[in-house]
């Protein structure tokens, strides 16, 4: 059964349409739809109105949550970056075996086996006032007193993220330098190269694909989310998703809606900018 | 891999290894609060001091107490986490296949996966329910929380295939087409294989995020929790050491299957070793 | 099997066990003499229909209500399956408007009555069918403590929401009539926990929370609603403000709470907002709080732990809550017979005593009472000294004997309403200036 060579790409990408189309597509109509409605305190009005959009833009808070999260985001990119690349690059250049390799990678992932909110929950325990982390301390006489800005704190928030999504960052660099062909960097090496200039000219562009779809990664799950800031921070620190959930929890869906599309055009906004720096699509083609 | 000149290491390995010990015992250090504290004794929380020491909380685990329908509910995790993880690769292996052409539409379909991975997942979940209740159709962890799920780690998925077939080279295949192999053929024995790594990355992601999958679950769940979803709700009321159990014997468990699993590829690499010594005489 | 079961039926002759019970009562049922005494343990399902043991009712809830034990003592006694299962707040709520089949019984809050009834998404409950109506506690029946003060309006009262005129109304009825809309199952009157070993006077007013003697050591609990009233009862404990209604501020009011909110976090008052259960009983456990809103059960896991934690009953009153089961509007015919039964089953005493060991109350205390012991039902009703150790319904040791209840006995606190949980008409304003005071 010879199909025609040019249905073939389509048939391929249907079971994805498929699924984007009616669990993705049908919540965001409705959503589109949704946030130009207005609403009183038992329901949904179905109109056409711009308020929601108008009070989002026109209120400091938003831009308050939006600061807030974004600075969030990118400290969380830097620091999952700089942590995911190092360990990416000593697991990949610096161990011989492949069997290492994979045990060695398969130990950084072993945690998330655990679900989610259960090591969220252990943070407490672990940087609190009586957690293991400040009695270790003490009790190497680091300090003399218990840390109190390690939990419910920024600090808490960001180390949070950082434990939970490095290893979004960790497999497509992996991925990435696993690719680069060593008769390069063994050619670089003869010809005098030292190791630093090695790694910025030829380790780093080669892994760039890892490294944008990494960071797309970290961005998108730290945009998203608003449990860890909202338990980490003990409440003290809001975000954009977080304001978002209060108002669904009261049914007030056609604000959240609005906030919605803003968070998901600003957030393609930022996709698109780190794609355009690293086309993943263009090398596609090649 | 890059190898460098066997024997002596350079001063990098020895710091980088630092740091990469350094990250292991980030990762593990709240972990180790989980273990010793599922430990704790029948009186004590779920923060120290450890009130005694006792086994108490592996047994609830097991038992239907006050903790929730734990066992219920990990058991549909698992079981939805598999069927995301299969179909999550073998979606986005043939949705990569397919971004290597020119199509039309492949610019909306690709940025509606982006979409996809940005949008809120109560929102997800919302809509995905209001579908499901105008359908008619009642909601179930299989179907309406799989859909969820697959609207969330299949983005992951795409992106990653995008990553490894821009470094794949189409040599391989245009070689084997020119000595004569068929589309299928082509697929099996050359194209997959090669992308295997990135397969089970796509595996790994697929598993985790649906196994740890909260927001684009909590409407649309049907009538029985996910395990995040008995997790948290659990946590409006009395919740007991029993969740570190689940901890401390999901890593129990993940250590033991990795052990096989290296095991065997060990086994295998060394048979395979053999193999090759012994059928091109004096080896490669 | 079922054939035999049929002729079995048709002849009037019976096998062993739980089929002569069920005909027995079928006549007895019939004659209104059938007192709750020896009916409630095992008098059900009091009525007979040969597929009603097919019949599954799900019903959603809290974790603290919707309690697996519950339901499957529920599907023993039955004969039919009950499940539970647990959900949020917010999904729940969001559930029940995008999903209303998916669930069977509706188990929340008095103040999600505001929503569900307008938007007709429960039915009304006909009290012809509920035996326990006179014996619910006046409170819910009648809006009033048993000596006849009324209780405190402020915020939502569940009397205000609990009946009806008739099936079908999207609006609430001023007074009694034969339809209610939610069985009042549990409820609780809240207040602050402290950790009476780290402070050493007696903390007798709300406003001690912002005590700033307690700067960085206090708690408030982070969902909008009740961290609003909580930190209201101390603003108006202080002297700082008054209000018409604590349960439903106008623009101003919460803008001036707020206000003093945004100023006391700043100031370093708040060590933390706590969003969870077990946070609150960590806080309050590793000493990272002495003083904090906290939940009833808290503070017993607190206690649990061998660490000194007091629920402390202030001069201005307790924040009282509760919850209430109701069956979905598109229940009917069988199934609905069914809720009926579970309904009755629910108040018939075994779910009360259930609930009353992890210190909640029913709102039919005498039922509950048969299936407590006398020296459980002193210490968590009476507020008399416990004779031997209290355990929950887990068998864990709580309270050792000659302790009384935190606060008392039932009408020493539930007597004392200063308000009730709530939906405020400008909750929309509220959240944003809540979210506003977080993000500050």
């Amino acid at each position: 059964m010879t199909l025609p060579e040019r249905l073939i790409p389509y048939l391929q990408v249907l079971p994805l349409t498929l699924v984007l189309l009616l669990f993705l597509g049908v919540p965001l109509a409705i959503v589109v739809v949704v946030s130009f409605f207005d609403y009183d305190i038992v329901s949904v009005i179905p109109t056409f109105t711009f308020q929601n959009y108008i009070e989002l833009f026109r209120s400091g808070l938003t831009y308050d949550l939006y600061l807030s999260t974004l600075k969030y985001a990118l400290i969380v990119w830097a620091i999952t970056l700089l942590i995911g690349f190092t360990v990416a690059y000593f697991l990949v250049f610096h161990v011989r075996s492949l069997l290492w390799q994979i045990a060695l990678f398969l130990l950084c992932t072993v945690p998330f086996w655990t679900s989610n909110i259960i090591r969220m929950i252990s943070w407490i325990p672990f940087l609190g006032l009586n957690g293991i982390f400040n009695q270790s301390l003490i009790a190497l006489g680091i300090v003399d007193h218990p840390l109190a800005f390690l939990l419910f704190s920024d600090f808490a928030v960001v180390t949070t993220y950082v434990h939970l999504f490095t290893l979004f960052m960790i497999v497509p660099i992996f991925n990435a330098m696993a690719r680069i062909d060593p008769a390069i960097i063994e050619a670089a090496r003869d010809g005098g190269a030292s190791g630093f200039r090695i790694l910025t000219t030829i380790v780093i562009p080669l892994s760039k694909t890892g490294i944008a779809l990494g960071s797309i990664f970290v961005i998108a799950l730290v945009m998203g989310d608003f449990f860890v800031v909202k338990i980490m921070s003990g409440g003290q620190s809001g975000n954009v998703v977080f304001a978002m959930s209060n108002e669904i929890a009261m049914l007030q869906y056609p604000p959240a809606a609005a906030s919605a599309v803003v968070l998901i055009v600003i957030v393609s906004l930022m996709v698109a900018a780190i794609l355009k720096i690293v086309d993943v699509r263009r090398e596609l083609a090649g | 891999m890059a190898e460098m000149r066997s024997g002596r290491r350079p001063w990098t390995f020895y710091a980088l290894a630092a740091f990469f010990t350094l990250f292991v015992l980030f990762l593990y250090g709240p972990m180790s609060a989980i273990y010793i504290l599922s430990f704790q004794g029948p009186n004590g929380g779920l923060t120290f001091p450890l009130n005694g020491v006792s086994l108490k909380w592996f047994y609830a685990l097991f038992q239907q107490q006050r903790t929730g329908d734990i066992a219920g509910s990990f058991a549909r995790s698992i079981a939805l986490a598999l069927i995301v993880l299969i179909l999550t690769v073998v979606i986005s292996v043939m949705a990569g296949l397919a971004f290597r052409r020119r199509f039309l539409g492949a610019g909306v379909i690709f940025y509606m996966a982006i979409a996809s991975l940005i949008m809120p997942g109560l929102l997800v979940s919302l809509g995905i329910g209001l579908m499901f209740q105008f359908l008619g159709i009642g909601t179930n962890w299989y179907t309406s929380a799989l859909g969820a799920h697959l609207t969330w780690t299949l983005p992951f998925g795409l992106l990653i295939m995008f990553a490894v077939f821009s470094r794949f080279n189409r040599a391989y295949e245009e070689a084997a087409r020119d000595l004569g192999a068929s589309d299928w053929a082509i697929l099996w024995t050359i194209v997959l294989p090669i992308l295997l790594p990135g397969m089970i990355a796509v595996a790994l992601f697929g598993f985790t995020l649906s196994y740890d999958e909260f927001p684009r679950t909590s409407i649309a769940v049907g009538p029985s929790n996910t395990l995040p979803l008995e997790i948290w709700n659990m946590t409006t009321n009395v919740t007991s050491p029993a969740l570190y159990a689940i901890g401390t014997v999901t890593t129990a468990v993940s250590f033991l299957v990795i052990a096989l699993a290296l095991g065997s590829i060990a086994l295998i690499q060394r048979r395979r070793t053999r193999r090759v010594l012994q059928t091109s005489e004096g080896g490669r | 099997m079922s054939d035999k079961r049929t002729m079995v039926e048709s002849s009037g002759l019976e096998p062993t066990g739980g089929w002569s019970r069920r005909s027995i009562l079928k006549g007895a049922a019939a004659s209104a003499g059938l007192a709750a005494g020896s009916g409630a343990i095992t008098g059900f399902p009091t009525i007979w229909a040969q597929n009603l043991k097919d019949v599954t009712l799900l019903q959603v809830g809290g974790s603290y209500s919707a309690i697996i034990d519950i339901a499957r003592k529920a599907s023993e006694d039955l004969g039919f399956k009950v499940e539970m299962q647990t959900a949020d707040h917010a999904a729940l709520l969001n559930r029940l408007v995008s999903q209303p089949e998916s669930l069977d019984i509706a188990d929340t809050e008095f103040f999600f009555l505001n929503y569900t009834v307008p938007r007709g998404i429960i039915q009304a409950i006909d009290l012809k069918k509920y035996k326990w109506w006179d014996q619910v506690v006046p409170i819910f029946t009648k809006g009033q403590y048993p000596d006849g003060r009324e209780v405190s309006r402020q915020g939502i009262n569940p009397y205000e929401v609990q009946y009806v005129e008739k099936p079908g109304d999207k609006t609430f009825a001023k007074g009694p009539t034969g339809w209610v809309t939610g069985i009042p199952t549990v409820y609780n009157a809240d207040t602050l926990g402290l950790r009476p070993d780290l402070i050493n006077r007696p903390i007798e007013h709300w406003h001690e929370l912002l005590n700033p003697e307690f700067a960085g050591k206090t708690a408030l609990v982070d969902v909008p609603q009740i961290g609003i009233m909580d930190a209201a009862m101390a603003i108006e404990s202080g002297g700082d403000l008054k209000y018409a209604d604590k349960g439903n501020m106008t623009k101003d009011e919460i803008d001036q709470t707020i206000e003093i909110l945004i100023k006391a976090k700043k100031a370093g008052q708040f060590r933390a907002f706590w969003s969870t259960f077990d946070e609150s009983v960590n806080l309050m456990a590793s000493s990272e709080v002495v003083l904090q809103s906290m939940w009833s059960p808290a503070v017993t896991a607190v206690r649990a732990r061998g660490i000194p934690c007091y629920y402390v009953p202030l001069k201005e009153g307790y924040r009282a809550w509760g919850s209430c089961i109701a069956p979905m509007a598109h229940l009917k015919g069988l199934k609905l017979d069914a809720a009926y039964e579970y309904l009755n089953w629910y108040q018939s005493g075994w779910q009360g005593a259930f609930i009353a060991k992890q210190g909640y109350y029913t709102s039919v205390p005498e039922t509950a009472k048969k299936f407590m012991t006398e020296n459980e039902w002193n210490y968590w009703y009476e507020g008399k000294p416990a004779t031997k150790e209290i355990k929950d319904p887990y068998g864990n040791h709580i309270e050792d004997a000659g302790q009384v209840r935190d606060g008392g006995s039932f009408w020493e606190r539930m007597g004392n309403i200063a308000c009730w949980n709530t939906l405020m008409d400008e909750n929309r304003y509220m959240i944003k200036r809540w979210n506003e005071f977080i993000a500050a």
